[in-house]
């Protein structure tokens, strides 16, 4: 049996003439949950697609659970998983009349369906929902519900698109807590998302960015990327209170800020490496008052993320900077 | 096969708890069956104005005549033909009977007693039979009780009275039938496009034949009930005799919905949306109204469009449905109807199960 859950080579699709993957490839090993970040449009969705078997490769090869995608995706079908972004259940069937379904669908029976229908209850902590329509639950539930749908067959492999989009941040630990009870039983995970933190708790992460895979690997290994932080460079944060849109509106204007973005009421600065702390209160001193902190901090996923498509977008209009 | 009964318990779950398409399905088909059952084609009361210049007790005689056929209905008199012409213009009559002032003498001497008979021809069916019947009273008024020297025994058979409802009736049940099962069945596929529905069903094992099977079935249960309801409110309520096997009309009428589930599932599968799938339907359902023979005899289509009704369902099933009800004819006499129709439903069964194989992949 082949180590990893998933193993992506070189895959591409297209819609006639638009490309929504060009030779993006990618292994996620047994257990690990694999977070595909990327803006919407970047082909996220397409790859999942593609590994669910619901859309032919137009070139390259992937294998799922060991199978490949092209000839055995009626076999990976009954070994996987699919969340969806938008809720796919049945709304107007209940709780239990959906895991019902689902549960004989992947041909599960008898005593043994019994089992794993109560599992996963128990697992998503649905019991006092079983009697309710589908289509009355919260988004939370709902998303509860999905991936309770997903799971009953014990899958190998499970893809969640999304699965933390509009649900509250409590929902959201506990969906994480169960992604990590099932990665610790031996499921691979392929998770999508926007949201930083949650890519921060994935063994790997794969950046798409207009179809290519720009960057992939452990979130501590992006953050210290030499290209992320050039050599001669380095990452500042500013705290600035209430005026950071004013403060990054006049960090840009200076010759030797690359980059600037907000957090919260902090503002970070990518600066040549030779400038002192001292200058740069001095040059906001007009838009702080002067006197703010400014301390040294390492790059965040978000900064690897940001910087890396800033970079590409430049490498694709010709430019060097 | 896959997940078929899986699929099926689920479409049925689903079938039941929506009341309103149920109500769409079944309450409003027997519904419109008992409203139109009770439309009678036979012309009757049609009303009449009349310009009498005679008024003498012959013409008022003669005039007696055209009430009493119970085809006319002498609605007013009025005083010149300009005016009885406007009288059917304006649509308050459609007869106009105009009476010469001569009309008596001529008649007691003998001579051709001539009157003026204006039909409204905006209603070919109200013209032919008012022109029969008013032909009828010049031809017995001619006779006075002489024999002719031609005499036909028209006999009609099947539907000796020639009531509308015998003749309505098997034809309205094939056609209701239609529009329920036709449009039920290109909801089921579509709807769960829409939804999202569809592609987490498409990422289990289960297999496209037993997701087209497992839709179509329950519907095919529903199409049953109001087969079985119809036929009842059919012989029940408007007391339409069946003269041939009730087994073979229900067995063949069982074929008929099968061609239109698949017909509705081939919809189905290739809409994107449900509104789509319903511009369809539609666009599918009232050619097939007037090309089945239910509303124009099939003799009066022109060529092309004879051959066009051989391919929709509707015309096999209402001729099976009007042969064994009105004549009692039996499947020996019908084989051609039936292998038209079974070769149709083979076909779609098997279009949309190839269509639903070409949306999955």
């Amino acid at each position: 049996m082949s180590e990893y859950g998933i193993e992506v080579r070189g895959i591409s699709r297209e819609f006639g003439t638009f490309r929504a993957l060009s030779d993006v490839s990618l292994t996620v090993r047994r257990g690990e949950i694999y977070g595909l970040l990327g803006p919407n449009g970047s082909g996220k969705s397409t790859l999942i697609r593609i590994l669910c078997g619901l859309l032919a490769p137009t070139g390259g090869e992937a294998f799922v659970d060991g199978l490949p995608v092209r000839s055995a995706s009626e076999a990976i079908r009954a070994r996987i998983g699919y969340v969806p972004q938008k809720f796919s259940l049945y709304e107007d069937m209940t709780v239990r009349e959906n895991l019902d379904f689902f549960s004989s669908v992947y041909r599960l029976k008898g005593v043994r369906r019994k089992e794993r229908i109560d599992w996963a209850i128990q697992l998503t902590n649905l019991g006092p929902y079983v009697d309710r329509l589908a289509g009355q639950l919260s988004g939370g539930w709902k998303q509860r519900l999905s991936v309770a749908a997903a799971i009953m067959h014990q899958p190998r492999v499970l893809f969640l698109d999304e699965p933390t989009a509009g649900i509250d941040p409590v929902a959201r630990r506990d969906l994480w807590n169960l992604l990590f009870t099932l990665a610790g039983e031996g499921v691979t995970l392929v998770v999508t998302t926007h949201y930083m933190d949650e890519a921060e708790r994935c063994g790997t992460v794969g950046y798409l960015y207009l179809s290519r895979m720009l960057a992939q690997g452990r979130p501590a290994e992006l953050t210290r990327r030499d290209d992320v932080t050039p050599a001669g460079m380095r990452r500042l944060e500013v705290e600035c209170g209430e005026g950071a849109a004013a403060v990054m509106g006049r960090a840009r204007a200076l010759p030797y800020v690359d980059d600037v973005t907000i957090f919260g009421n902090a503002v970070h600065l990518l600066v040549d490496s030779g400038v002192q702390a001292e200058v740069i209160d001095r040059a906001l001193a007009d838009v702080t008052n002067g006197g703010v902190r400014i301390r040294p901090i390492t790059a965040s996923l978000e900064d690897v993320f940001v910087r890396l498509t800033k970079l590409q977008a430049a490498a694709a209009a010709g430019g060097t900077k | 096969m896959t997940g078929f009964l899986s699929v099926l318990r689920k479409e049925a779950i689903q079938m039941l708890r929506d009341r309103a398409t149920l109500k769409f399905a079944m309450a409003v088909p027997i519904f419109q069956l008992i409203v139109f059952g009770t439309i009678d084609t036979n012309v009757k009361h049609v009303p009449t104005a009349v310009f009498d210049n005679s008024r003498t007790a012959e013409s008022r005689a003669l005039l007696n005549d055209f009430q009493s056929t119970g085809t006319f209905d002498i609605a007013r008199q009025v005083g010149s033909r300009a005016e009885l012409r406007q009288q059917i213009v304006s649509g308050r009559a459609q007869v106009g009977v105009e009476i010469p002032p001569d009309y008596t003498r001529r008649k007691l001497e003998g001579r051709p007693a001539d009157y003026l008979v204006l039909i409204d021809g905006s209603d070919s069916n109200i013209s032919s039979q008012t022109l029969a019947a008013a032909n009828g009273i010049a031809l017995s008024r001619s006779l006075e009780g002489k024999a002719m020297s031609h005499q036909p025994f028209p006999t009609i058979l099947f539907n000796p009275d020639s009531r509308s409802a015998n003749l309505l009736l098997p034809g309205l049940v094939g056609i209701l039938l239609m529009f329920s099962g036709t449009m039920l069945a290109s909801f089921s596929i579509v709807r769960e496009r829409e939804r999202g529905t569809l592609e987490q069903l498409l990422v289990t094992p289960v297999s496209p034949i037993a997701v087209v099977l497992g839709k179509l079935l329950p519907y095919l249960a529903l199409g049953f009930g109001l087969l079985l309801t119809s036929l009842l409110v059919m012989t029940a309520v408007f007391r339409v005799p069946v003269h041939g096997s009730w087994p073979l009309l229900i067995a063949l009428a069982t074929v008929y919905l099968f061609a239109l589930l698949a017909l509705g599932l081939l919809v189905s599968s290739r809409a994107r949306t449900q509104m789509e799938a319903m511009q369809r339907t539609q666009g599918f359902l009232l050619p097939s109204v007037f090309l089945s023979g239910y509303v124009f005899p099939l003799a009066s289509l022109p060529v092309p469009l004879q051959w066009v009704s051989k391919v929709i369902p509707a015309t096999h099933f209402i001729a099976i449905s009007r042969g064994i009800v009105l004549r009692g004819a039996t499947l020996a006499d019908l084989w051609p109807h039936v292998a038209a129709l079974l070769g149709l439903s083979t076909l779609l069964v098997l279009g949309s199960t190839r269509a639903f194989r070409k949306t999955v992949s």
